[in-house]
């Protein structure tokens, strides 16, 4: 059922985060070439490629990183286009971007980082509870078993693959996107660091949350269980099912996906 | 006290490539000169040599006014060494030739000048991987000579004096452009009393596949070697050029001051190698700088075994858009020698990048210094410099110094300086010696690995002599 | 050759004979042989030129700016506030290089002594002639020193003696008013084994300072003598807060003993042009002197670091760390030089500037130098300008963070690395607050 407009604005019943014929340049060179997909709250969509077909690109685009340019097609949050925001509107608005290679803040602890990106979120005159803060930061850091101490490290400096990894699900957890776009979250990941990783997911997942989970292998889906699976090739979405597609891809290669195309 | 080893006499060098080996230099056959413009510098030194080089009226004046140039500005000493204050100028002799045209065969140049670079083997190299070569003998050049196949393409290849006579109007466009007359001391001296040296012209979008060389061979006594050399490489061409150079070991001190001017226009790049090796009692004080156009690439590369002091610190203006700039510099110093060298990077326009990775080595008391400057003016965005030096120190009363200068404006560009002193990892000694190898082998294989990276910028003829020349130089450091 | 002589000018501005004998005569309880160095000092003032272009010394420096001109002696005013204590209350405070009030200092361990100049000239005369500016000047402000030797009257004097640590920092006060020309001056001499912290702040007060009417001209000569003996540990924090109307110099001489180490953090906020010269002297093995520099550089403010780290004995460490931010049309200088002696083998040493350029007009000149003369030492600089990196920028914004905030996080954290070093926790925090008003200013 489509949700007339008012509903979308007014009761906003299912948030959904539309990718309406998106089309991303990188400098002159066009990567990803007219892609549709809609996520509504609640789903886990995967979206599986070979390297170099534009993944990560619809990652950093919908983030709005200033390097990709949006050359055609939309992105639309509840019915509202994200492209006019600048990135820390579109994160105040629910976006979330896991990255694949998180960058290292010297100087900058966890803890103020943190803060200072959830006073974001508040109102002008508004401050949050110190303590209400920290005892929510611990418990999620115990959830995702990073030792306390990393509170006072600076934002991934020095830190290992799996380290950064769980830092990334440690500030999703505490900033509660309504949307989270996971880039390559699995790569770097020895088997429990990712168990780890995809256990602190799972615990976030539920009807306020949708996630778009880019990867490489299927290992990461046996993990995380999608609801839907996609394929994306040269740019575009080229196949869609359920989690049985990415069995189907392990099995038999991301050159199964060329022959296909190449019959079609 | 070194360990008794079969290894430790000294080995006999067979010597593909001359110019590297110092002792392979270190002879002298006595010549009859025809010019001689005496002991001393006055005006009338300077109106001898454009004389008996039967110049234009311009060049005299060009050449009386640096010579006031020369005399006014005082040494560098504020900054530089004071054994500068150790050269006599009135005892050198600036103008030594047996006549200002070079011979085009080995035939037809005299006996007395061709056993010299027979014996250093340049004719040979000439034969094996050269595109032309210019043999310099004191104040001017004996034989100069460019492959048919490559003078078909346009390339120009002859030396400075013939360059001013044959083509004025070309030489006379960029001379004295890239570098200035009063840049400093001695290219002021240069411009007052060259001679010899190249000039090349390189035609749009020609590539010359195969290196020029010139060799620079001192043999006189108290004798002073001022050569001038222009390339200029047209949009898209590309050329490499390669200097060596020797002089005998004399008791009293000699002087070479060159000036060499590089233009590489729109897209064009230049390469310039040098393997100076001069005998002990040089004074190498050489200007060298080139100019980059839109895109144009110059290299310089650069390694500094000889002389007594030399200072020299290769240039590029990044004068177009993405133009870049590299200098590559390997310096070793032994005892009684001072390599003070560096590189100087002038960021003029956008988006410009410069790279400078130089090391040295300072062995016994020798001293090596690294100078540089990177300028990054206002209002230019996207420029980068790197800089990395490496000092390794080899004995205990060996010394290094660096001084770079690095100045930036705005926000839009990045510089970046790395520099470390270190000496040989004594662990690693121990473990090759533990293999069995002398210690002095140790410390040559370990100093070659310090330089690796830079000694495969050179030819492969000059990367494996360097090498044996270090293991040369290694041999008597130890112990 | 020709070499034209140059008439070499020594200009002594507003410091005349005349003044300085006035100067002299006004302080007649000083010992004799404190006149007399004074004495000497002026001679040598007087007769050394202003720094000039050739100096290599003042590369990249703004020449111009300096001057002895425009600025007064006295009389000193006693009526002007301090506006703020960002370090809590002061042991000792001097306003026009004269003490405001004459409580003894208490609440110390025994034996540390916290006093004048003055006051040490009459008790403890030998310790004050042994370290009282004994260490050369090498890094060009010699006319400076000289000028400051010359004119200091009075300052602090700080003894701590063998074995004793003080647990709170010892926080000095040195303000000034505007127009005045002070000579700041800060003694410390931990004794062996001996800890302690020291903080001098430096501050201008009056009409001058928040920037309003007519700017007058305010010259700041200071210098400090921080000795650490065998074992000690002396911290020290220098922040500096002069008026924006100020040509300031800070002299620093650290000297470190056997296995001491001196820590010293200097903060650059104020001054018009501000010079800081700071000497390490690692006297003996085990000594380890750790150089760290804050600078946040805006409007058309010049700060210009010389430093020198000299490694006297074998086995001995340091290292440096000079951090500069710089807006507007702001410039910075850094040249720094560590000098190895040919004995002082093992020696570790390391020096790094790192500018951060948030505006398109400011600029960086960097100039780390090496002079090293032992084989076995382990030595690397670096330095680096660059601007906030745009990853990073898009990685906090990609949190919700906006734009501006980002930066200054950024900026903050930049810092951060610099305020980590400081183990003491108060002090960070009285750093944060002065270098955040800078900036919200």
């Amino acid at each position: 059922m489509i949700p007339l407009p008012s509903q979308i604005t007014f009761f906003n019943p299912m948030p959904t985060l539309e990718i309406k014929n998106l089309q991303v340049a990188i400098g002159e060179k066009p990567i990803v070439k007219g892609l549709n997909l809609t996520i509504r709250s609640g789903e886990v969509h995967a979206i599986m490629g070979p390297n170099g077909t534009g993944k990560s690109t619809l990652a950093k685009a919908i983030a709005g990183h200033p390097d990709y340019a949006v050359t055609g097609g939309d992105v639309l949050l509840d019915g509202k286009s994200v492209l006019e925001m600048e990135t820390d509107e579109r994160a105040r608005a629910g976006l979330f971007l896991a990255f694949q290679y998180p960058s290292e803040i010297p100087g900058v602890s966890i803890a103020n980082f943190l803060r200072a990106a959830m006073q974001a979120r508040l109102g002008e005159g508004e401050e949050i509870d110190a303590t209400a803060y920290y005892k929510r930061l611990y418990e999620k850091m115990d959830m995702l078993k990073i030792d306390r101490k990393f509170t006072s490290r600076a934002v991934n400096e020095g830190f290992s693959g799996g380290e950064k990894k769980r830092c990334e699900i440690l500030q999703m957890a505490m900033l509660e996107p309504r949307f989270a776009l996971m880039d390559e979250t699995d790569s770097g990941l020895d088997i429990d660091a990712l168990k780890i990783v995809a256990e602190g997911v799972n615990a976030l997942r539920g009807p306020g949350l949708g996630v778009l989970l880019i990867t490489h292998y299927q290992r990461l889906l046996n993990h995380i269980v999608p609801d839907q699976v996609h394929v994306m090739w040269d740019g575009r979405i080229v196949k869609s099912g359920d989690k049985g597609l990415a069995l189907q891809l392990e099995a038999k290669g991301y050159d199964w996906v060329k022959s296909e195309l190449a019959a079609t | 006290m070194k360990p008794p080893s079969e290894l430790d006499s000294p080995p006999t060098i067979e010597n593909p490539v001359a110019g590297i080996d110092q002792s392979k230099g270190d002879f002298r056959y006595d010549v009859a000169y025809e010019f001689d413009a005496g002991s001393g510098l006055n005006e009338e030194t300077v109106r001898y040599i454009s004389r008996v080089k039967q110049e234009a009226p311009w060049l005299l004046d060009f050449r009386l006014k640096a010579l006031k140039t020369f005399l006014s500005k005082p040494m560098p000493t504020h900054w530089a060494t004071r054994d500068l204050e150790n050269i006599n100028f009135d005892k050198i002799r600036y103008y030594l030739s047996q006549g200002q045209k070079p011979k085009r065969t080995w035939d037809e140049v005299p006996d007395d000048i061709k056993r010299t670079f027979e014996r250093l083997g340049i004719p040979e190299q000439e034969r094996k991987f050269l595109a032309g070569v210019e043999a310099q003998f004191d104040s001017e050049a004996a034989y100069s000579n460019i492959k048919e196949a490559v003078a078909k393409q346009g390339v120009i290849f002859v030396n400075s004096t013939e360059g001013l006579r044959e083509h004025p109007d070309l030489f006379r466009k960029f001379f004295g452009k890239v570098i200035p007359t009063g840049d400093n001391k001695f290219s002021a001296l240069n411009s007052a009393v060259f001679s010899g040296g190249s000039f090349i012209y390189v035609p749009p979008g020609v590539k010359v596949s195969h290196p020029l060389q010139a060799y620079f061979r001192i043999n006189a006594e108290n004798f002073g070697q001022f050569e001038r050399t222009l390339i200029i490489a047209d949009e898209g061409s590309e050329v490499t050029y390669m200097e060596g150079c020797t002089a005998p070991k004399f008791s009293t001190s000699t002087l070479h001051s060159a000036v060499v001017e590089l233009v590489a226009l729109k897209g064009a790049k230049i390469q310039y190698i040098t393997v100076q090796n001069w005998a002990n009692n040089v004074f190498n004080l050489v200007t060298k700088r080139g100019v980059a156009h839109e895109e144009a690439e110059i290299k310089w590369i650069d390694c500094n075994i000889g002389s007594r002091l030399t200072m020299k610190y290769p240039g590029v203006v990044l004068k177009g858009r993405k133009a870049r700039g590299e200098v590559i510099s390997i310096a070793l110093a032994n005892d009684g020698q001072h390599q003070d060298t560096g590189a100087k990077m002038i960021h003029a326009a956008d988006e410009t990048t410069s790279n400078i990775v130089a090391k040295s080595i300072s062995v016994g008391q020798g001293r090596s210094t690294y100078r540089g400057l990177i300028h990054i003016p206002k209002h230019l965005k996207g420029c980068k410099n790197n800089t990395e030096c490496d000092a390794l120190l080899i004995n205990t009363n060996s010394r290094t110094d660096t001084y770079p200068a690095i100045s930036v404006k705005g926000d839009r560009n990045t510089t970046q300086h790395e520099a470390s002193v270190s000496k040989v990892n004594e662990e690693m000694i121990f473990y090759m010696q533990s293999r069995g190898l002398t210690e002095g082998q140790a410390m040559s294989l370990a100093v070659n690995g310090f330089i690796n990276d830079l000694a495969r910028e050179f030819p492969m003829e000059y990367s494996v002599e360097l090498k044996r020349l270090i293991d040369l130089e290694m041999e008597g450091s130890v112990g | 050759m020709t070499n034209t002589t140059s008439t070499s000018v020594a200009p002594t501005g507003v410091f005349t004979p005349e003044a300085f004998a006035a100067r002299l005569a006004a302080d007649s309880a000083a010992p004799a042989w404190w006149r007399d160095r004074r004495r000497a000092a002026y001679e040598r003032f007087a007769a050394l030129p202003m720094p000039s272009r050739k100096d290599e010394a003042w590369r990249f420096s703004n020449l111009s700016g300096l001057s002895l001109e425009g600025v007064a002696l006295g009389p000193t005013g006693k009526d002007e506030r301090l506006a703020r204590a960002p370090f809590g209350p002061s042991a000792l405070t001097f306003l026009n290089g004269e003490r405001i009030g004459d409580h003894a200092v208490t609440g110390l361990p025994s034996g540390v002594i916290v006093t004048t100049l003055r006051d040490a000239a009459a008790k403890h005369a030998d310790l004050l002639k042994e370290h009282f500016m004994a260490q050369e000047q090498k890094l060009g402000s010699e006319k400076f020193a000289a000028l400051h030797a010359a004119f200091v009257a009075d300052g602090a004097f700080i003894h701590v003696p063998k074995g004793v640590e003080v647990a709170d920092p010892i926080v000095v006060v040195h303000a000034a008013g505007s127009g005045m020309a002070v000579f700041p001056h800060t003694l410390v001499i931990a004794g062996d084994n001996a800890k302690v912290t020291v903080v001098d702040y430096f501050v201008s007060v009056g009409s001058n300072n928040q920037g309003s009417a007519a700017p007058t001209l305010q010259l700041a000569v200071g210098a400090n003598d921080l000795y650490a003996g065998h074992g000690a540990a002396l911290i020290y924090i220098g922040a500096q807060d002069w008026s924006r109307s100020t040509l300031a110099f800070q002299l620093n001489s650290i000297v470190v003993g056997r296995d001491a180490k001196a820590q010293s953090l200097n903060l650059h906020l104020g001054g018009k042009q501000a010079r800081h010269e700071s000497h390490s002297q690692l006297r003996a093995p085990g000594a380890f002197s750790e150089m760290l520099a804050l600078t946040v550089a805006s409007e058309n403010q010049e700060f210009d670091q010389r430093t020198l780290q000299i490694h006297q004995a074998p086995d001995t460490k340091s290292d440096l760390l000079y951090k500069n931010t710089l807006r507007d049309k702001s410039r910075t200088v850094f040249s720094g030089l560590i000098i190895v002696d040919p004995d002082a083998q093992r020696t570790d040493a390391y020096q790094s500037n790192r500018n951060l350029m948030l505006s398109e007009d400011a600029e960086a000149s960097s100039l780390p130098g090496l002079e090293i003369q032992a084989n076995d030492v382990r030595c690397t600089h670096g330095a680096t300008s660059s601007r906030i990196d745009p990853e990073q920028e898009f990685y906090l914004q990609s949190r919700g963070i906006t734009r501006a905030a980002a930066d200054e996080l950024i900026t903050f954290g930049f810092f951060e690395e610099v305020l980590n070093r400081l183990e003491n926790d108060g002090l960070h925090e009285a750093l944060r607050d002065l270098i955040r008003g800078k900036f919200q200013k």
